[in-house]
């Protein structure tokens, strides 16, 4: 059997409203395993991109138990969620969220600047995660420079270069044409099983769905379905 | 690497941080100015009145008031024994004032004479033109304040009249045998500078004294019969008076200029924290903590000073320089205010410490009101911020 490296119990996501608390997820109870290529999928508002900031420690839940690699989100101080970010989580984001005064290089090396990495590792990690997603020749571009696709790349590799237990990626092909999604698709995918990290997307877009080897589906903040796919 | 990503923020900033240094550079350049002027006038005002007039120190009569015109006339003591050999030496020079009454060209008006030998070299005073020719005319040094006062010009022949040391008025004629530019306003005013032994003769009060200006300050040590030192923080009582005024103008002239700049870079630093919120987020979710996210703001706008520093001394170069090498004029008609050191240019000496103090006060207000913009980010949510809410 596989390390569960999140857990989720009977945990609950309220956000106040003028007219009492919006319960945006309620009653969640979930495992993730080490390596494991999943994804929370459902309509826009039913609770994904939530469930992906709680398990990245970027917020807290209101009601249960969240467990990240053996920290409880719920306890922990901004530091110490700051320390588990820096060290085993890695985030995607639809709209790529790349330092814009950085070139590719330096986006990259940025997480292991935070690890405090010795120079002459940092670099042939760097270089590594470069090549990973194919985008050796754009080391010295600005995103500005980029396409779309390359820009998620580069994200890719940012999230990908510290060698992160958990991925977050949120809505990672929403901005890219088809030829694009299914480049970053195989790639992430690859690199999950080439270094065993677990990936979790959020995303209704059916190209990632269909990479998906677990589909967790969200209704309305609840988990209506959590199937896994076989021949993906 | 919060240094560098602030850095090329800052760069990458471009018209933006372009204004923002500019305007710091601006109020760097205007302070430095300001700092020199004030530094170098207070400097060029004390060498002058130390070499025109204090020398090493003043040993005055205790009767001697400067300002109550009406002890003058019975100010003036006997040289004490003891110090007969210095003035003698040279070491001190003995000064007798003497309020009169002088006639250039048929008008009447009061003056002050003061005898002085026509030999010392305490003073700057050139005054070896002093000695008496063995004419009844007794030659007569005056300022060029004093001339234009009274119009007289060289090689002029007026009235003085003046009363002994009995009461009875004299009458004398003297000859202006130069006019001079005396820098120290109070020795030009209203003087007329003649031979002590003249002076004293006319007067017919032999070895009478008012002050004794030091050559060496080693009499300053000493109690003298009917003599007192004046130390310099007396004799320079009033201009020091005169630069806490000027001091208290300078600090609102400067809180105004940090004030503005400081409206430039917290606008800056605020518009920055609202408008990359979603690099806030980012960098959350990278693993930056809050506090580093606000210290790299705030490194932000202390490379805004930084660039600011660098371009004021390469833009106010010329200026400083200019300054430095052919002095601040002072607008016609200053000089007859007697204010001292406005009597003619300053040359502009730079205080380092001073300017470096400036800067780091500038630096300190700088670092607050970057920081202050970004106390936003420690209540921000990283999901607030990732999804760019606005408050």
């Amino acid at each position: 059997m596989k390390e569960s490296i999140v857990k989720i119990r009977n945990m609950g996501k309220a956000f106040p409203t003028g007219e009492g608390d919006f319960w945006a997820l309620q009653n969640i109870n979930l495992d993730f395993e080490r390596g494991e290529f999943s994804g929370i999928v459902g309509p826009s508002g039913s609770g994904k991109t939530t469930l992906l900031n709680i398990i990245g420690s970027l917020d807290k839940p209101s009601l249960g138990d969240v467990e990240v690699l053996g920290q409880k989100i719920q306890t922990l101080n901004q530091k110490k969620s700051s320390i588990l970010r820096a060290k085993h989580i890695g985030f995607i984001f639809q709209t790529y969220n790349l330092l814009p005064v950085y070139n590719v290089y330096e986006n990259v090396e940025f997480p292991l600047l935070l690890l405090k990495m010795d120079a002459a590792k940092r670099e042939r990690m760097v270089k590594d995660a470069i090549e990973w997603v194919g985008l050796t020749d754009k080391i010295k571009s600005r995103p500005n420079q980029l396409s779309g696709g390359q820009c998620q790349r580069v994200a890719i590799a940012r999230a990908m270069v510290k060698k992160p237990d958990l991925v977050l990626a949120d809505e990672p092909t929403a901005n890219l044409d088809s030829e694009n999604s299914y480049k970053i698709l195989d790639t992430m995918l690859k690199l999950s099983e080439d270094l065993g990290t677990t990936f979790i997307f959020s995303t209704h877009d059916q190209k990632v769905i269909s990479y998906l080897k677990r589909i967790i589906k969200l209704t309305d903040g609840e988990v209506s379905s959590d199937d896994t796919q076989t021949g993906v | 690497m919060i240094l560098r990503l602030a850095f090329r923020n800052i760069v990458g900033n471009g018209y933006r941080s372009l204004i923002n240094v500019l305007i710091l550079a601006i109020v760097l350049i205007i302070m430095v100015w300001m700092q020199a002027m004030y530094h170098s006038w207070t400097r060029l005002a004390l060498i002058q009145q130390t070499d025109w007039e204090y020398g090493k120190g003043l040993l005055r009569s205790k009767l001697y008031d400067p300002y109550d015109s009406y002890t003058w006339e019975d100010s003036a003591v006997r040289e004490p024994e003891q110090l007969k050999s210095a003035i003698q030496g040279g070491d001190l020079v003995p000064i007798l004032i003497s309020p009169a009454s002088i006639y250039p060209k048929g008008r009447m008006m009061p003056a002050v004479l003061r005898g002085i030998p026509h030999d010392q070299d305490v003073l700057r005073l050139p005054v070896s033109g002093l000695k008496a020719q063995g004419k009844d005319i007794i030659p007569v040094l005056i300022g060029q304040n004093m001339a234009q006062s009274s119009r007289l010009e060289k090689g002029d022949i007026f009235s003085i009249r003046i009363k002994d040391s009995s009461g009875v008025f004299n009458a004398l004629d003297a000859e202006v045998s130069d006019v001079i530019h005396i820098p120290a306003a109070s020795a030009d005013m209203s003087s007329v500078w003649l031979d002590l032994e003249a002076l004293r003769e006319v007067k017919a009060s032999e070895s009478l004294v008012t002050y004794f200006v030091m050559g060496d300050a080693r009499y300053a040590d000493h109690e003298y019969e009917n003599f007192r030192h004046i130390p310099k923080s007396e004799y320079f009582a009033d201009f020091y008076k005169m630069l806490a005024t000027e001091r208290v103008q300078q600090v609102i002239t400067y809180a105004l200029l940090i004030f503005l700049a400081m409206i430039a870079v917290f606008d800056t630093q605020a518009l920055a924290v609202f408008k990359r919120r979603k690099e806030i987020g980012t960098l959350a979710s990278l693993g930056l903590t809050k506090g580093k996210i606000s210290l790299l703001f705030t490194l932000e706008g202390i490379y805004y000073l930084l660039f600011a520093a660098i371009a004021g001394a390469i833009l106010g170069f010329p200026l400083f320089w200019y300054f430095a090498q052919y002095g601040f004029q002072i607008p016609k008609g200053y000089e007859d205010f007697g204010i001292q050191g406005f009597t003619e240019p300053i040359y502009f000496v730079y205080p380092m410490g001073e300017i470096i103090g400036l800067y780091l006060l500038v630096l300190c207000f700088t670092a607050l009101f970057s920081w202050l913009p970004t106390r936003k980010i420690t209540k921000l949510s990283p999901v607030d911020a990732l999804r760019g809410k606005v408050d």
